[in-house]
């Protein structure tokens, strides 16, 4: 059974990863690579060369080139021992035009030139756009620099590579090249966080990429750690730098002010949350607010918020409409085929028409017209106490799949009543309801029971249009905003997601099955 | 001894008639006397025995000739009335009363000063185009890909990767993809809902074909050497009709919706299908006094998508021969 199930989550595993290429070839490949800044405002204010200079600054962030300037190459021949400071400086700004390139610069634009041929890169040269003699137009500045396109194999190997991140102790001098006193990790019984009294062990690194790599404190599931963290994309439009996990399922809303005692000892009402402490090289000494609070360069933390993450929302309200479904659809379903071609099935049947014919849209904004009538709020507020704002998404996202679990219960219940051992437990004396309890709905539950990961981690995922109609904050808007935004990191990111969480709900459902139905056995030969 | 008798009695004939001797005629006994039967005609038969079932065929019928009808007939001008300032968002009696009472303007008037109900019925011409031309498609190649699926291990073997992959990938950003390189017109829509459409559909058949495909009635077929394409069109394709029409009915209104959801996202085409219309209404959903506009578009689409559903549902119940009896 373990091998079994291990061999087709590396099954699936593999197929969520076809599904990624598919995707990344699809969007970075087919559509045009400009899209990405339709709404970036950076982008916008930029003009001239400078606009130019940036997208393709930005390409290179974004996996798409490998961008090589003028400056970084004078940098590599310096590295390389080739030319010194002096020579570098010296021959590092060219003209406006390139017949107005001093000699010595000519020479070197020339060796930039022959190297870039020789490595497959293009260059670009842009001249210095002029509104008078002496004044630059707006981002005028002449540039020079070269590019290469970089295969699309490239960029799925370096994205499945850098898919899950161990911290280190050598990550700060790998990455910023500072040299640290002491890099090491220690382990503490009394956080200091907590004023060093309380008893609450943590694990401190120092050289490593998070302060806190393991902390304890009162927000479930209470033990936390920063060691591993998963990487499925960066975002561009959507949430701008910020991988799409932490998109996910970071908190929303607003600060929660605490009284937070800061490593120097100040102590302030602050939303800071201190255990998520990320090292920015030199930032302690940047300005004064830190130099106040930090001792060293660990100072950029996330902050507290009240609300829950796009998934906490999202999961909140899905997996108590997969609760309603099953309470309500399951007694619905054996009640229908009890009374089949009575007035019950027929009052069902006509429920689950209207459910599956008219569009889903439709009905939602019809529940949504009902409940505003009834006095339930219809726009979900982020900062409301009150429970009352989940109502209606969870009734309107509960609509479809108690239909749904109806008929299909039904159907299973009376394929079942058919059957020969049916006739015999009725020929044996029991009574309806027992055949029913004890025979029918056992073996007809079997399907079901294998929707119930699907139903439980689908609803980690989110509804797209409930969520749109009644403005919640969830994570089932984000593909769709990233398809509208171009975001492309956000898009593979979520697509990963999504594959990984269905194949392991697949492969979850048919564990499932294995333990209720005792015939089902999939490391058997007879298979 | 009585009751005995009242056995062999049969009203209007004699006991001579009853026990006349009738001699053997091997021809006559070659005959077989069972009832004539069509398959068709019984499945209207059956379909027609159910009264709800004219009423459904009736309105679907209605709304189909009405919809390709009605614009051909009527000219429909969006941007007619885009300088009279007074005649946008009129309600249905507001309407009328400015621009005199005939039936362009019993549904009120849109964003534009345009009518409302030329607006539905041009729309819905576009998307019941759609849904024919989608579930065309795709149930054609998937009805015939689904049969070889099923009958094939080896095809078998490599399809299921195919899906396992193809089926994971996210339509809406395949569709939003395609909309986006192609242009957000009908025929691209129509490529993007069709590109990996019939695969969902090949799957089911694929699953029927299994089922089927190794019971008794065709293992005897085959010992008696019956060629695979004669199992596949006169043993099995039989069998699959209801299952097919039955689909058919799921599948049709099918894409109704989804375009309608399509649209409503922002990631339908551009031109005006009752999801578009949706699309545009959905910022006079919230003003007070506007929200027919709305209402409008959304009970057509809803109205056609029942009466092809319920139609298709019980046409695909009287297709399936069990009920035939």
């Amino acid at each position: 059974m373990g091998k079994y199930v291990l061999r087709r989550l590396f099954h699936g595993l593999i197929s969520a990863f076809v599904v990624v290429a598919i995707v990344m070839i699809m969007i970075y490949t087919l559509l045009d690579k400009q899209l990405i800044f339709a709404a970036d405002n950076v982008y916008k204010n930029y003009g001239n060369n400078e606009k130019v200079a940036y997208q393709y600054r930005k390409w290179e962030e974004y996996g798409y080139l490998d961008y090589l300037t003028y400056t970084d190459y004078l940098s590599l021949l310096v590295e390389k021992g080739e030319i010194d400071e002096e020579t570098k400086t010296s021959v590092a700004s060219i003209g406006k035009k390139p017949e107005n390139d001093k000699k010595e610069t000519a020479e070197y634009v020339e060796k930039f030139n022959e190297y870039c041929a020789a490595n497959n890169y293009t260059v670009v040269r842009l001249n210095a756009i002029m509104v008078s003699p002496k004044k630059y137009a707006n981002g005028g500045a002449q540039q020079l620099f070269a590019y290469k396109a970089l295969p699309i194999t490239h960029r799925l190997v370096s994205y499945v590579t850098g898919l899950i991140k161990v911290d280190n102790i050598h990550y700060v001098e790998k990455n910023t090249g500072d040299v640290l006193e002491n890099p090491g990790i220690t382990f503490t019984l009394h956080d200091p966080i907590y004023g060093g009294e309380k008893f609450a062990p943590a694990i401190i690194g120092n050289g490593t990429k998070h302060k806190y790599l393991l902390y304890f404190d009162g927000k479930f599931p209470f033990i936390h750690q920063n060691l591993v963290t998963l990487n499925l994309g960066q975002s561009y439009a959507v949430n701008q730098g910020v991988d799409v996990f932490e998109t996910m399922t970071k908190p929303q809303g607003s600060y929660v002010m605490t009284t937070t005692t800061f490593p120097t000892g100040l102590t302030e009402e602050s939303a800071d949350d201190l255990h998520s402490a990320v090292y920015v090289s030199g930032s302690m000494l940047a300005n004064k607010v830190n130099s106040d609070r930090f001792t060293d360069d660990y100072t950029s933390v996330t902050t507290v918020k009240a609300g829950k993450s796009k998934m906490g929302y999202s999961f909140s309200i899905g997996i108590i409409s997969v609760l309603l479904m099953y309470l309500i659809g399951i007694p619905l379903g054996i009640l229908m085929s009890r009374h089949k071609d009575k007035f019950v099935d027929k009052l069902g049947t006509a429920y689950i028409m209207f459910i599956t014919a008219v569009p889903s849209l439709a009905y939602i904004f019809l529940f949504k017209a009902i409940g505003g009538k009834l006095g339930f709020p219809t726009t979900f507020d982020i900062e409301s106490t009150s429970k009352m704002i989940y109502v209606l998404p969870i009734v309107s996202l509960a609509l479809r799949p108690i239909a749904d679990t109806m008929k299909w219960l039904r159907r299973y219940m009376i394929d079942q009543m058919n059957s020969d051992y049916v006739k015999f437990a009725r020929s044996g004396g029991l009574t309806e309801s027992e055949i029913f309890r004890k025979h029918i709905l056992k073996n007809a539950s079997i399907p079901i029971v294998h929707g119930i990961p699907a139903g439980v981690l689908g609803a980690l995922v989110g509804a797209i249009i409930t969520e749109r109609v009644y403005v919640v904050p969830g994570a089932g808007n984000l593909l769709t905003i990233a398809i509208n935004q171009y975001d492309n990191g956000v898009i593979v990111g979520v697509v990963l997601f999504y594959a990984i969480l269905s194949v392991v709900s697949i492969i979850a459902g048919d564990v499932l099955i294995s333990l209720v139905d005792p015939r089902i056995n999939y490391s058997g030969k007879a298979r | 001894m009585e009751n005995k008798d009242s056995l062999f009695t049969v009203e209007g004939m004699t006991d001579e008639e009853l026990f006349a001797r009738v001699d053997h005629n091997s021809l006559d006994s070659e005959k077989i006397t069972a009832p004539r039967y069509s398959y068709w005609r019984s499945v209207f038969r059956v379909f027609f025995k159910k009264k709800i079932n004219l009423v459904f065929l009736g309105i679907l019928a209605f709304v189909i000739l009405f919809a390709y009808i009605y614009p051909t007939v009527v000219e429909y001008d969006k941007f007619g009335n885009l300088m009279d300032s007074t005649a946008k968002h009129l309600k249905p009696m507001a309407a009328m009363k400015k621009f005199g009472y005939n039936i362009h303007w019993i549904l009120g008037a849109g964003a534009a000063g345009q009518s409302t109900f030329d607006a539905i019925w041009n729309g819905s011409r576009i998307s019941i185009s759609l849904a024919f031309i989608c579930a065309a498609i795709n149930m054609t190649i998937g009805v015939l890909v689904g049969a070889i699926w099923g009958f094939s291990k080896k095809i078998d073997m490599f399809m299921m990767e195919v899906y396992n992959i193809v089926g994971n990938v996210p339509s809406i950003l395949l569709i939003s993809v395609l909309v986006l390189i192609l242009s957000p017109s009908f025929w691209s829509m129509v490529f993007a809902l069709t590109i990996t459409g019939w695969l969902f559909i090949a799957y089911f058949i694929r699953t029927q074909v299994i089922i089927i495909r190794d019971r008794e009635y065709n293992l005897a077929s085959r010992c008696l050497g019956t060629p695979i394409t004669r199992i596949a069109t006169k043993n099995i394709l039989p069998f699959m009709t209801s299952v097919i029409v039955t689909l058919l009915a799921v599948e049709i209104p099918s894409y109704i919706s989804y375009e309608v959801f399509l649209a409503y996202i922002g990631m339908g085409m551009s031109d005006m299908s009752l999801g578009r219309l949706i699309y545009e209404a959905e910022s006079a959903m919230v003003t007070p006094g506007w929200q027919f506009e709305f209402w409008s578009p959304v009970v057509i689409a809803s109205i056609i998508t029942v009466a092809l559903y319920v139609t298709g549902q019980n046409l695909g119940d009287a297709s399936d021969p069990r009920t035939h009896m």
